[in-house]
């Protein structure tokens, strides 16, 4: 059995920052994360702007990262899994290390996609975006010539103009049919509501939605407008108004059925097939909370934040003793604000420690707020309102 | 972009040309191969789905060990890697 001071489960880019902020303290760091490398989610992100020269390079971002919590004697174990957390015990699929026994614990685990299965989904070249957005931006590999997406989001939309810019055809973004109940967002008035506010909060230096989207009253009569009219976003069209209902194709894709919608969703009959050989999947992030559960953390729903997330004070500190939690976990947010969190969460650590004041800590607690406002990319357009459902629900617990 | 070293190894008994430190899919998508290996119960192909470890769609034999997910698992010189995609003909591609 291994031992050290804090075990960190997630070398994203809240799990990187933590353990850097913890070895500065001269604490005895592991981070472990079944990925053949660290960086996480963080990897495959790459936005430029052309007009300001503004880059966002995971990539560079997250070596930066892992290279200075290397040099501070942070130790990593790859390839390894954590499946059970007990006792401030955590059990590894590595053939080497079996247990780490720590006195303190951070889930740092990110978040997964959700499917969207649509028929046809299973086929070669229908990929989620998350795999087109590795694909594109990490192993600088095209996935396909022509493709569309499908479930219209700020993470697909920027995925798509990543994919432009590598120089594939990206032939347009479509819903999902509304047929499909284990998705909602697919009423156009919806999803045009939720990309519109979502692009009006974040600065979207990206893919300057700014004027593109009108809020409110307006919505329908954009949509009706829709009808006739093409939106685009840096020449790639979104259609609003248009569902995919099936994907084609015997062994490989080789085309897509698409049908219109009524401003409600209600798919009509006309259909049409699109010759495309890729199909990207959006259907949304959910927080990855599989160890929180496991580790008996007081799990609650906030649709605002994602999903079911583990309840935790402001300073992300969980409802078990020694169990801290960092990112997209509590969540669903960018890279800038998985980033902030690592480091208050460290900081939270290291007052159990003695080794943080609580104006170091509430330091990096208002550097989130500051984090979010920078934010390129906003998934969720009420996360502020499920932060503060979050800090209603923790005075709860603790007056129960 | 800077000098890349160039890896060879075996898919399905073809060689494959890469790049040191990708992953086999990627290396297999730069080749114009997509479709990994076949479903056991319909016969239908897979490829890679999720790109990060989680759906295990585009698992194939590396070097005598079954179940390795390609998505994940770099590419090394002379690598042997098999699927049950061996010998099956593609008419459509
Ligand atoms: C598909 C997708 C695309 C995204 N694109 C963007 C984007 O373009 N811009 C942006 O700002 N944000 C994006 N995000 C949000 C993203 O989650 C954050 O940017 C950020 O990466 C979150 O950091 P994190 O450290 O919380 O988690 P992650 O970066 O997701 O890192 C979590 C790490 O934990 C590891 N892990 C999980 N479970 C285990 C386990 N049981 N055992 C061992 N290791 C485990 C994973 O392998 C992973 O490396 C995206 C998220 C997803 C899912
Ligand atoms: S593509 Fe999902 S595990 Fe490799």
């Amino acid at each position: 059995m291994m031992k050290c001071d804090v075990v960190i489960i997630g070398a994203g880019p809240a799990g990187l920052t933590a353990s850097i902020e913890l070895a500065l303290k001269g604490l005895q760091v592991v981070i472990v994360d079944e990925n053949y490398r660290s960086g996480g989610r963080l990897l495959g992100q790459l936005y430029e702007d052309r007009r300001k020269k503004r880059v966002w390079a995971g990539k560079i971002i997250a070596k930066d990262l892992a290279d200075k919590a290397k040099a501070l004697s942070v130790k990593f174990l790859f390839d390894t899994s954590v499946w059970k957390i007990e006792d401030k015990k955590v059990f590894l699929s590595n053939e080497v290390v079996k247990v780490i026994e720590a006195k303190a614990i951070l889930l740092a685990t990110g978040a997964i996609e959700k499917a969207l299965p649509i028929p046809g989904w299973q086929k070669v070249g229908v990929v989620t975006v998350g795999a087109a957005q590795t694909f594109t931006n990490l192993h600088n590999v095209k996935i396909g010539q022509n493709v569309i997406f499908v479930g219209i989001d700020p993470l697909s939309i920027s995925v798509a103009i990543e994919m432009k810019h590598a120089g594939v055809n990206v032939k347009g973004l479509f819903l999902p049919p509304t047929t499909n109940l284990l998705n909602q967002k697919c009423n156009p008035k919806e999803v045009l509501e939720s990309v519109a506010s979502a692009a009006g909060m974040a600065t979207n230096p990206i893919y300057r939605l700014g004027g593109k989207f009108v809020h409110g009253a307006y919505t329908k009569l954009l949509l009706h407008l829709l009808k006739y009219k093409q939106l685009k976003i840096n020449g790639i069209p979104i259609y609003f108004r248009k569902a995919v209902t099936q994907i084609n194709g015997r062994a490989e894709v080789q085309s897509v059925n698409v049908r219109s919608l009524k401003i409600d969703g209600e798919v009509t009959e006309v259909e049409k097939t699109l010759h495309v050989d890729t199909v990207c999947l959006s259907g949304g992030l959910l927080p990855l909370i599989d160890l929180s559960q496991l580790a008996n953390c007081v799990i609650i729903d906030i649709p605002e934040l994602g999903g079911f997330v583990p309840l935790h004070n402001e300073h992300l500190k969980t409802t078990v003793e020694g169990i801290y939690v960092a990112g997209n976990i509590t969540g669903i947010e960018g890279a800038q604000v998985a980033m902030a969190q690592g480091k208050l969460a460290a900081r939270s650590i290291l007052r159990e420690f003695n080794l943080s004041s609580e104006n170091e800590i509430s330091v990096a607690f208002n550097e989130i707020e500051k984090a979010r406002i920078l934010s390129p990319i906003t998934f969720l357009p009420e996360i502020r309102k499920g932060r503060q459902i979050m800090r209603d629900k923790w005075e709860e617990y603790l007056k129960r | 972009m800077a000098k890349q070293k160039e890896i060879h190894f075996i898919f399905n008994g073809k060689e494959i040309k890469g790049i040191e430190g990708q992953p086999i899919a990627a290396a297999l998508f730069n080749n114009g191969i997509r479709a990994i290996r076949q479903c056991e119960v319909t016969g239908e192909q897979r490829g890679v789905y999720c790109g990060i470890g989680h759906c295990f769609e585009c698992r194939a034999t590396v070097n005598g060990i079954p179940g390795i997910r390609t998505c994940l698992t770099l590419i090394e010189e002379n690598m042997i890697v098999t699927s049950n995609l061996a010998g099956v003909q593609n008419d459509e591609v």
